[in-house]
């Protein structure tokens, strides 16, 4: 039942919107979510504006067409059309007036029609994009709407109906929490407006803290499976591992934050689950509102069928019920999503767990009880020490639950205990540091805290003014975040806690997701589907048809060896990302005669797709340009033409560079110059590991005895591999860079290493030292490009947001850094 | 009966089954019960089955609810209900 509305308050609608100016400008500061997230929010704050001055009855239509104009902002005209036309077909089957049974039917039918539209089996004149927003409104939504309905006394409000599903947050959130149709009406403006919105702002700031230690946890904290060395890290591996759902938690205070503002007094989506002190107390504490569409659609009902058979068995069959309901639905939301059905051993080793465990729980309970409070109590020490305890178990194994769950492969599960065995890795430390830690603040936390009492003055009743101490806690926080998103305040903090500021004021990958992000382009990346996983994110704002998506178009073909693949001659084809045309030679080039002319200089250049100039045109790559500028301006007097040969291929790895060098030389080049990135260790690393698991030969005999030494072979994970690896990569980097000097030096031909800087700068700027140092021993000239992106920022250097290659200004900007390198070695090249 | 009788007679049976050592008073008519977890999913089925028992009343599981189960005067409402 909503209150009769409680009037404007000209001082309280001033406070309201100078905390939300200050949160738009720290959503802005730190680039929370996307750029769409930021124009929706400044039209959800403006439609606030506009929505407190009208009276209650208009509140409710304006917040339906806040909603549709977030949709159009987001999606443009057309694509918001079909959207919305596929939501409001879906919206009418639930309305018509036929039997639940029919209505159903015709669901499925629809739903089945939409699927095929989803999977591509059907086209449209509409963005994939739709897909996944369209998903998130109606697939669960349409389930408690249609059970609600049905129970439903009196009309159903149109309004209400459009409100629900096209709630204005879900266009930016496909990850969004299950709302309940009952509670989205009932809770609309059931207490004192100025209340609502105030715990709506200190909601959303929660949210924006959340994934601001989110970004600390990713950047910082997190590790790959295969830099699990010791127990140390192995805690903090499952510890951060877990701590990643910061980001599904801060959503959702910010989706129901914001729902605050137009009057949904919704209920909090969880409640301190860190802090959980059994796994049914995690099961209602980590996503409430799952929780709550499981036990209204599922768990009730079943139980209800049940209970005249013993309640144990009633509560044992719906229990299971709603575990296994929920790894289904679970698949089927990746199916909105990401347009696959996800159903892995992972999934059900994972829910099938915590459904044992939870069973367990609530058996327990039913037979002991569970203490509750309402704040009078007093718990002794024991009880507080007991809980203590209980919450810092419940948590440890959560995170190694969530371990499986997130985990590429059972193999690479297991293969992070290795450090168990006899061998050690010579930087393990013994000392359980992260271990004690975490348990301690655990411990403390939950001794203290872990059991808040209720809030009897919350509810429909709540009439007071709203309670200063949490307001300006809030203006506080706000204040504090604001202020640290400004350059000019956190230069003048310690160069530590500037560079931590400035760490997470952006959202980028972490090293871990970078390197699974790179390995994408080589591999069938089947795992981007964790919903804490900043990667699928990139992967859901790609184009379906994308640059890349030429390589499956005919431009590569498999060699059969340890090559793994080359382009295929003479391939020739129009993108809209400019021509793609690959010589007789098999280089994306001019096409050149074998040998050079008299008088020529020729050059050959290795890489990979940086190199290969992926994204932008042939003549646009830093290649042609230098090529270009060379025959322009010659740097010497004995030769009267330039010829570079750009023998690059996208995805290959330093290992695959040897080959090409064979293929190099029989084009008599003068120069070889070797573009190498970042990490090319453990590049060599990877691919040497990749290869043997795929049966590719291996040719070379030091690579068949690295193989003996670190006990590797074909049946040998990734994750093991690399780890096995991990001691040799640099010797091996060593015997890589010997091998191509040498045979470059072999037929007079002088090699260069040149190192290519990514755009993203610093991310791994300790491996250039150490890279750099083995090239030049290994007898190549060193020539560095760092600092050739200096001074532009980084969205003006690469393709798109969800591809790091240079494009035109960033090869233009290269081909000058190496023009000016090689002026500066004439006797060297010329 | 009134709704106050069975509020007063439901607030009883809460208090001692499931907030033993709680003050009464600490239990009041807009506590609420499901949102803030007093009557979880057990609890709530064991309130369902008193209920049921004590006033000779059939809910079903759509009325498993908040609406009808957050706060004493609710649950006092849909008993009375049910028994009309």
């Amino acid at each position: 039942m909503n209150r009769e509305d409680s009037g404007v308050h000209p001082g309280k609608f001033v406070a309201l919107g100078l905390q939300l100016g200050l949160l738009l400008l720290v959503i802005r500061q730190f680039q929370i979510e996307s750029s769409a997230f930021l124009r929706l929010s400044l039209l959800a704050f403006a439609g606030f504006a506009v929505h407190y001055f009208l009276p209650l009855r208009f509140r409710l239509p304006l917040f339906v067409l806040l909603s549709l104009a977030g949709i159009l902002l987001v999606f443009g005209f057309a694509n918001s059309a079909w959207l919305v036309g596929f939501g409001l077909l879906l919206i009418a089957i639930c309305r018509l007036p036929i039997a639940l049974r029919l209505r159903v039917l015709l669901l499925l039918v629809a739903g089945g029609g939409l699927a095929a539209l989803r999977s591509g089996w059907l086209e449209g004149p509409w963005s994939a994009a739709i897909w996944p927003i369209l998903g998130s409104m109606f697939m669960f939504r349409i389930l408690v709407y249609l059970y609600d309905i049905e129970h439903e006394k009196g009309p159903t409000s149109t309004w209400r109906t459009l409100a629900y599903f096209f709630m204005l947050p879900n266009v930016c959130f496909p990850l969004f929490p299950v709302v309940d149709y009952k509670t989205f009406g009932r809770t609309h403006y059931d207490a004192d407006r100025h209340r609502i919105y105030q715990t709506g702002i200190e909601w959303m700031v929660r949210g924006v803290v959340h994934l601001v230690l989110y970004r600390v946890v990713y950047y910082h904290l997190t590790l790959a499976p295969s830099d699990v060395i010791d127990p140390d890290s192995l805690v903090r591996f499952l510890v951060s591992n877990f701590l990643l759902y910061l980001r599904i938690s801060g959503h959702f205070h910010i989706i129901v934050g914001m729902l605050h503002l137009f009057g949904f007094n919704l209920p909090e989506t969880n409640r301190l689950y860190c802090l959980s002190s059994s796994f049914t107390d995690f099961w209602r504490r980590i996503n409430i509102y799952w929780k709550d569409f499981m036990m209204k659609v599922f768990y009730y009902p079943m139980y209800f069928r049940l209970r005249k058979s013993g309640p144990t068995r009633a509560l044992v069959v719906s229990t299971l019920l709603v575990f296994g309901v929920t790894w289904l639905l679970h698949s089927y939301q990746w199916f909105w999503l990401r347009g696959s059905v996800p159903l892995t051993w992972q999934d059900g080793v994972f829910w099938g767990t915590l459904a044992a465990l939870v069973l367990f729980n609530s058996l327990r309970e039913l037979k002991h009880g569970r203490q509750r409070s309402l704040g009078t109590t007093t718990f002794s020490v024991a009880q507080r020490l007991s809980r203590g305890l209980a919450t810092v178990g419940v948590f440890l194994f959560i995170c190694l639950l969530w371990s499986v769950w997130t985990s590429q492969s059972f193999s690479a599960w297991f293969s992070m205990w290795d450090f168990l065995g006899p061998s050690r890795a010579a930087q393990a430390r013994l000392f359980p540091g992260y271990f004690i830690g975490v348990s301690l603040v655990l411990f403390a936390s939950a001794a203290l805290y872990g059991r808040l009492p209720v809030r009897s003055e919350e509810g429909p009743a709540a009439s007071g003014p709203v309670p200063l101490r949490p307001a300006l806690g809030t203006l506080a926080v706000l204040v504090a975040l604001a202020a640290a998103g400004i350059p000019a305040v956190y230069k003048r903090l310690p160069t530590s806690a500037a560079n931590a500021i400035l760490s997470v004021r952006k959202a980028h990958l972490s090293r871990a997701d970078t390197a699974a992000f790179e390995r994408g382009y080589y591999e069938n990346l089947t795992r981007v589907d964790r919903f804490n996983s900043q990667l699928w994110e990139i992967y859901m704002r790609r184009p379906v048809f994308h640059w890349l998506s030429v390589e499956s178009g005919g431009l590569v073909r498999l060699t059969g060896d340890f090559l793994e693949k080359e382009m295929v001659p003479g391939f020739n084809t129009e993108t809209p990302f400019g021509t793609i045309s690959v010589n007789r030679w098999g280089m994306r080039d001019l096409d050149y005669e074998r040998l050079p002319e008299p008088g020529t200089y020729r050059m050959a250049f290795l890489g990979a797709s940086s190199v290969l100039g992926w994204g932008v045109e042939q003549h646009e790559n830093f290649e042609s340009l230098l090529e270009a500028k060379l025959n322009a301006t010659p740097l010497d007097s004995t030769h009267d033409r330039y010829e570079i040969l750009n023998m690059a291929v996208a995805g290959y790895f330093p290992l695959q560079q040897l080959l090409v060098v064979d293929k190099a030389l029989t084009f008599e080049p003068q120069a070889l110059l070797y573009f190498a990135t970042d990490r090319e260790a453990l590049r060599s690393t990877w691919y040497l590991s990749a290869a043997l698991r795929a049966g590719r030969p291996i040719p070379y005999d030091y690579l068949q005895k690295l193989i003996g030494r670190a006990r590797i072979d074909t049946a040998t994970d990734e994750t093991t591999a690399i780890k096995r690896l991990e001691p040799f990569k640099d010797e091996l980097l060593d015997w890589l860079y010997q091998s191509i000097a040498a045979r470059c030096r072999g037929q007079g031909v002088q090699p260069a290493w040149v190192f290519l800087p990514s755009i993203r700068e610093g991310r791994w700027a300790e491996d250039l030292a150490r890279q750099s140092q083995q090239a030049e021993a290994a007898g190549f000239l060193v020539l560095d490009l760092s600092g050739a992106f200096d001074g532009h920022a980084v969205d003006a250097l690469r393709l798109a947001e969800w591809d790091n290659h240079p494009n035109a200004l960033g090869h233009r900007l290269v081909a000058e850094r190496l023009f000016a390198m090689l002026q500066q070695h004439p006797q060297a090249f010329f | 009966m009134d709704t106050e009788t069975i509020k007063q007679q439901v607030k009883s049976y809460i208090l001692r089954e499931f907030l033993p050592g709680e003050s009464p008073t600490a239990l009041t008519d807009t506590t609420e019960l499901v949102t803030h977890g007093v009557l979880d999913s057990l609890a709530t089925l064991k309130l369902v089955t008193f209920l049921e028992e004590e006033y000779g009343i059939s809910l079903e599981a759509h009325e498993v609810d908040a609406e009808h189960l957050n706060t004493l005067p609710a649950i006092a409402a849909l008993v009375f209900s049910k028994r009309k």
